[in-house]
């Protein structure tokens, strides 16, 4: 369906309606137990070029995912289509799936037994934000034409913005299944993006920003353009730099992107599978500092917060790192059995079309004393990174060697001297941690994977390749 | 799929509203997928997507909705709420529903013999399976590994308001093998792939074995790397992944979306030289069975051999409907989508340099201290700036023409319109290989492909000397 404008009447009840009805023809003398997944996303997408709206798009649209065990075996079927026919194909595919994958003891519905963490009132409120309803169409696209003439403005060098995006949505998930478990929430979500080109002379650059609010009122777009224009003019000119040996200082934005690499190599499932480097590291000081890192499901202004995970338990604050010290793993129910310890409710889900699987939620360094400008004068010879590019294809959690592009700014003596571009850092991820030496007082918050966090971050004798 | 006179009623409900242009799209899609993990079936999973978007021009915009159905009394109520949005400039035309709709002729025919949904339950496991043991067996060092499977078949449907409407059905099937193997606590990784538009007929004939093989000997071969060197160095690379310095380096800067923002460095040069003469690359989206071939895009355009490149020349742009009539040029049938919950836009389909006439071994010969780059993890591009990158996750040292250790993955990093007049050399050894490539959030099946090519000079991202 299309949604005239956010005011969408959210007809809670619906989605537990849907899932007891389709719960009702799942043959339960063919299955030992069951799950209904079902997701609602209302959305609206904006993006504008030179002031007018380039594509609007609207969607409302509902899903549900069925899981069946049987013997120990589980099967998986979505559909898209919510009539009787799709529902009992998806519960039949379901039920043929289960025949083909693996028999496993541990194969069976969570209970309360496998939870970490208990229920927490103040969690699950924050995510719905009522203020969100009363935006109109129209005060979204005010807001992102707003956004693109201000960054703009910002310099005189802006020649151009290649993306000015707003989107948002209201979603709603509920979880029904056999052991009794009845689960759903509602979140909403505002987002907009800024990429400005910057030109002078011959040479180009680019720089994003972005802003993310339960509460599109909570974005200081001045504050969005402001750094957009920043990012993008301050490399103009930047040249490459003869390769070496070098400290770097991380931006929190490419930081928090590095934590979405070193989060996923903490998944139990990994490890388990013998596909981390952090198998043999369990109570082990990997950080020369005493480093917090907490992955938290119930973090109030957390994107990835909700009060339950895919497979419906409980979510909670997990200290992954303590004073550099690996203290856990991320657990869903089934890696927690096999390591006979709890899951910390990290089942993650992508969608209906997705089963659950382990993945991270809030994921940060918990910050540091310093200021960014004091960490930078401390630095003879350095590196200043603001952006990096190709870590998904540079960065190999499995074997941990990274190598991606990356820009910013040189470091001479202690300040910021001259832009640097085309150059890349490559390291292993033991040695990257190891090499943290200091972290700022500055964090935030990126949608990488999960939501990743990170203050800045100084890190000692990383390779720096350029002529 | 949906009645011609229906379609037709809302092509007229959706330009009543003063759009130029308007357009129903209908994707009806049955998925599987299956994954083997620690030697046992992990997931099976199937997937049912039956819906409709309906797009309209009004102006400079474009306005987009969609359905989780073809219910009629949906997309008519769809298309009304679609035809009030933004502000009217006039009234579109309207279709006569006695003329009807001319279907689209594409001269893409393939057939399949091995549908996805004639396969036994049985059978995916069953090389999965087989997988499993040919990797196991390659090595003992191999101590894990995850192979996968997906398949689609897909009905398609598309009218405009310009009459055209097209109909299509596509089956793709998808194998992955990711190899793991340990030596003491050094982990490495090889990863191979096999993608086709086809049935399951692609996974006879030894290409099971082959992918399996590929993907441990990568990661064994691996087990044994040095630390790749730093600085700019000549690079020869190799064919079929290779393909993907193509993809980002130019290839992302020529469609057409980022020339009407201003946002590539290939705008204006068209008729300018912008590689070496020995460079001809081509989009090619009517290769028979390949990865990124279709009958007709996601706006019911056919599909299409385009010359982006004549030995040297800019000579095209990859275009959808709203960037060829923007820019007065002939479509390419470029305009793709990943879903009816999708807009079109300009995306590649088989993308590749054309085969020279140089041979590998002068090329590898012809370097004294370099790099040998064999298979690749991907890349990014930047296209307003054409930085880009891509991750080499096989690859070797060449010292005094001879192709010595391997080396550790390592980036390689460039500048676009650099790089391209960089290219030295061009091999006649071409070849191709499948992917996925993420745009504005959509994800494509693409085909990257090159003979094996020598690069100048391009900086190597290691940590060794």
């Amino acid at each position: 369906m299309i949604a005239k404008n956010s005011k969408t009447d959210l007809k809670r009840k619906e989605l537990i309606g849907i899932c007891k009805k389709a719960a009702a023809r799942i043959p339960k003398g063919s299955v030992d137990q069951w799950e209904v997944f079902a997701a609602r996303g209302i959305e609206n997408d904006i993006e504008v070029f030179n002031g007018k709206i380039e594509t609007l798009s609207f969607s409302d649209s509902t899903g549900i995912g069925i899981r069946i065990f049987k013997d120990h075996s589980i099967g998986y079927a979505y559909t898209a289509v919510l009539d009787e026919n799709a529902i009992e194909d998806a519960i039949g595919k379901a039920i043929a799936n289960s025949r083909i994958t693996k028999k496993d003891p541990l194969n069976y519905l969570p209970t309360e037994k496998d939870y970490k963490y208990r229920k927490d009132k103040s969690n699950s409120s924050q995510l719905f934000n009522e203020n969100f309803l009363k935006y109109t169409i129209d005060q979204k696209i005010g807001m992102i034409v707003e956004l693109e003439s201000m960054t703009k403005k910002a310099d005189r060098r802006i020649t151009g913005i290649s993306d000015a995006m707003y989107n948002d949505g209201i979603s709603e998930v509920c979880i029904l299944n056999s052991n009794g478990f009845s689960g759903n929430y509602n979140s909403t979500i505002a987002m907009v993006y800024i990429n400005a080109i910057s030109r002078d002379g011959e040479d180009i650059s680019t720089g994003d920003y972005f802003g993310i609010a339960r509460d599109p009122a909570k974005m200081d777009l001045e504050e969005i353009a402001g750094n957009a224009a920043r990012r993008s003019v301050s490399i103009l000119g930047g040249k490459k730099i003869k390769s070496g040996k070098m400290d770097i200082m991380l931006d929190p934005m490419v930081a928090a992107q590095f934590m979405g690499v070193i989060a996923s190599t903490l998944n139990a499932d990994s490890v388990q599978k013998g596909k981390s480097l952090f198998k043999y590291k369990l109570g082990k000081k990997i950080f020369k500092i005493d480093i917090d890192i907490f992955d938290d499901g119930t973090l109030p202004d957390g994107l990835a917060s909700k009060p339950f995970d895919g497979e419906g338990v409980i979510k909670g604050k997990t200290a992954v790192f303590e004073e550099g010290m690996l203290k856990t793993f991320l657990y869903d129910t089934y890696t927690a059995r096999k390591d006979k310890t709890l899951s910390t409710g990290n089942a993650s889900r992508a969608s209906y079309r997705s089963t659950p699987s382990v993945g991270v939620s809030n994921f940060y360094i918990s910050p540091g004393k310093h200021d960014r400008l004091d960490m930078i004068k401390l630095i003879d010879r350095g590196f200043y990174i603001m952006d990096i590019i190709g870590l998904g294809s540079g960065t190999n959690p499995i074997s941990g060697q990274m190598s991606v592009g990356a820009k910013g700014l040189m470091i001479e003596k202690g300040s910021l001297t001259h832009p640097v571009k085309e150059v890349t850092i490559a390291t292993d991820i033991l040695s990257f941690l190891s090499g943290f030496k200091m972290l700022g007082n500055d964090l935030k918050f990126v949608p990488s994977g999960g939501y990743m966090g990170s203050p800045s971050v100084l890190i000692e004798n990383i390779a720096i390749s350029g002529i | 799929m949906i009645d011609n006179k229906l379609a037709i009623k809302i092509l007229g409900i959706l330009n009543s509203g003063g759009a130029s242009f308007s357009e129903i799209y209908i994707q009806k899609r049955i998925s599987n997928s299956i994954r083997l993990e620690d030697g046992k079936i992990e997931n099976s999973n199937s997937g049912f997507d039956f819906g409709c978007g309906l797009r309209v021009w009004k102006g400079e915009s474009t306005f987009y909705g969609y359905v989780d159905s073809i219910e009629k009394d949906r997309l008519i109520e769809a298309a009304k709420v679609l035809s009030a949005a933004g502000k009217s400039s006039g009234t579109g035309r309207i279709l006569d529903p006695g003329s009807g709709l001319r279907p689209a002729r594409s001269s893409y025919n393939i057939s399949i013999s091995k549908h996805p949904d004639k396969m036994a339950a049985d059978s995916r496991k069953d090389i999965l399976l087989n997988t499993n043991r040919i990797c196991r067996e390659y090595n003992s060092k191999i101590i894990q590994v995850t192979a996968a499977i997906s398949d689609l078949e897909e009905e398609i449907y598309t009218a405009n308001s310009y009459g055209n409407q097209s109909s299509q059905k596509v089956v793709k099937v998808f194998l992955s093998v990711n190899a793991v193997a340990g030596k003491g606590r050094e982990i490495r990784t090889g990863y191979k792939s096999l993608a086709r538009t086809a049935g399951y007929e692609v996974l006879n004939g030894g290409a099971v074995e082959y992918a399996a093989g590929e993907a441990s000997r990568i990661a064994i071969t691996m087990l044994d790397a040095v630390d790749a060197p730093t600085g700019a160095l000549p690079v020869v690379i190799g064919p079929a992944f290779g393909g993907v310095i193509f993809h980002e380096a130019c290839g992302h800067g020529l469609e057409a979306d980022a020339v009407l923002k201003d946002a590539t460095v290939f705008k204006d040069m068209t008729g300018k030289k912008i590689a070496s003469d020995i460079v001809t690359a081509i989009d090619d989206s009517t290769l028979p069975y390949h990865w990124g071939s279709y009958k007709f895009d996601g706006e019911g355009i056919p599909s299409k051999k385009t010359t982006l490149i004549k030995d040297g020349i800019l000579v095209n742009f990859i275009h959808d409907l709203r960037s060829s009539k923007k820019l007065n040029e002939e479509p390419t049938g470029n305009g793709r989508r990943q879903s009816y919950r999708h807009v079109p836009i300009p995306r590649m389909s088989n993308t590749y340099i054309a085969a020279g006439s140089s041979k590998k071994e002068d090329l590898i010969a012809s370097v004294k201290k370099g790099i040998y780059a064999k298979e690749f993890a991907g890349g990014q591009v930047d296209p307003a700036t054409g930085d880009f990158v891509f991750g080499i996750s096989e690859g070797y040292l060449i010292e005094n023409g001879k192709v010595g250790a391997p080396i550790k993955g390592a980036t390689l990093i460039g500048n676009g319109p650099d790089i391209l007049k960089k290219i030295e050399a061009v091999a006649d050894d071409i070849d191709f290989a499948p992917g996925f490539c993420g745009k504005q959030g959509q994800s494509m099946a693409n085909e990257v492909g090159q003979p094996t090519i020598k690069i100048s000079g391009i900086t190597v991202g290691g940590t060794g000397s």
